[in-house]
C-alpha cells in the first residue's frame, strides 16, 4: 500500500437538458466532488445536455438557480477538459457561438476515445 | 370538442411525433418546462397542422436562455394565461 492517494480519471457524459430533472445538476456535483478530491475529471455535454451551457439563461423565472454560471466554476475547481459533441449541436441548430461555456468540440472518434482512457464513466 | 396538448420534454423525447397524429383544427400544443425547447426549430410542425395553434410558456423560455430564440411559428404565454387556457379548452391532454 502506498501512501499516495490513487488519482483515477473520471469521465463525465451530461446528456439531459437543464432544470428539467435532476441529472444535469447531479452530473455537474459528480464532477465538482470528484475534482475536489484530486481526481482528473474530464466533461462532456451530450445530446440535450448541449442546452445546458447556451448563453442568456434566466432561471429566475421558475426560481432556478443557473446552470450556465455553474458550468462556469468547473475551470474554477481543476476540471480543464470540457467537451461538447459538436454532432448534438449541429442536431439542435447550435454552434460555439451561443455557448457560456468555452468547450472543445468532439467527435464520436474522439469519444470513443476518451471513453477508453477513463477508469470510470458516468454517464446520466 | 378542442382540446389543449402539453408538452414537458425535450425534443429527444420523442412526444411531440405521437401528439402530432392527433391534432385538430381549433386544438393547441403548449411547450412547458424542457418542451420549450422544442420552439427553436418549427420545420416539424408547419406541415398539415393548419389551425392548431402553438405556443410556448415565456417563463420556462427565460430560464433556459431560448426568449429570443423562439421561431415566429409559435406565441408565447406567461403562467396565468396557461392557467387562461386550461379554462377554455374542454379537454387537456398532458405529454410528460
Amino acid at each position: 500500500m502506498s501512501d499516495q492517494p490513487t488519482r483515477k480519471t473520471f469521465l463525465v457524459l451530461s446528456r439531459q437538458a437543464p432544470y428539467g430533472g435532476y441529472k444535469a445538476q447531479q452530473s455537474l456535483d459528480i464532477a465538482l466532488a470528484s475534482a475536489v478530491f484530486e481526481q482528473d475529471v474530464i466533461f462532456v455535454f451530450l445530446g440535450d445536455g448541449v442546452f445546458q451551457i447556451l448563453s442568456n439563461q434566466k432561471p429566475g423565472a421558475i426560481n432556478a438557480k443557473p446552470m450556465g454560471g455553474a458550468l462556469e466554476t468547473l475551470q474554477l475547481y481543476g476540471v480543464e477538459e470540457v467537451y461538447v459533441d459538436q454532432s448534438s449541436l449541429d442536431a439542435r441548430h447550435l454552434t460555439q457561438s451561443d455557448l457560456v461555456v468555452d468547450a472543445q468540440a468532439l467527435d464520436n472518434d474522439k469519444l470513443v476515445e476518451l471513453i477508453n482512457g477513463a477508469d470510470c464513466v458516468f454517464n446520466l | 370538442m378542442s382540446i389543449l396538448h402539453t408538452i414537458s420534454k425535450p425534443p429527444s423525447s420523442g412526444l411531440l411525433e405521437s401528439c402530432l397524429p392527433l391534432l385538430k383544427a381549433g386544438d393547441c400544443v403548449l411547450f412547458i418546462e424542457d418542451g420549450v425547447f422544442h420552439c427553436i426549430n418549427s420545420n416539424q410542425l408547419v406541415d398539415g397542422n393548419l389551425g392548431v395553434k402553438f405556443c410556448a410558456l415565456t417563463e420556462d423560455l427565460e430560464a433556459r436562455g431560448l426568449r429570443n430564440r423562439v421561431t415566429p411559428l409559435f406565441s408565447v404565454t406567461n403562467t396565468p394565461g396557461f392557467v387562461e387556457l386550461c379554462v377554455r379548452f374542454d379537454k387537456i391532454v398532458n405529454w410528460f
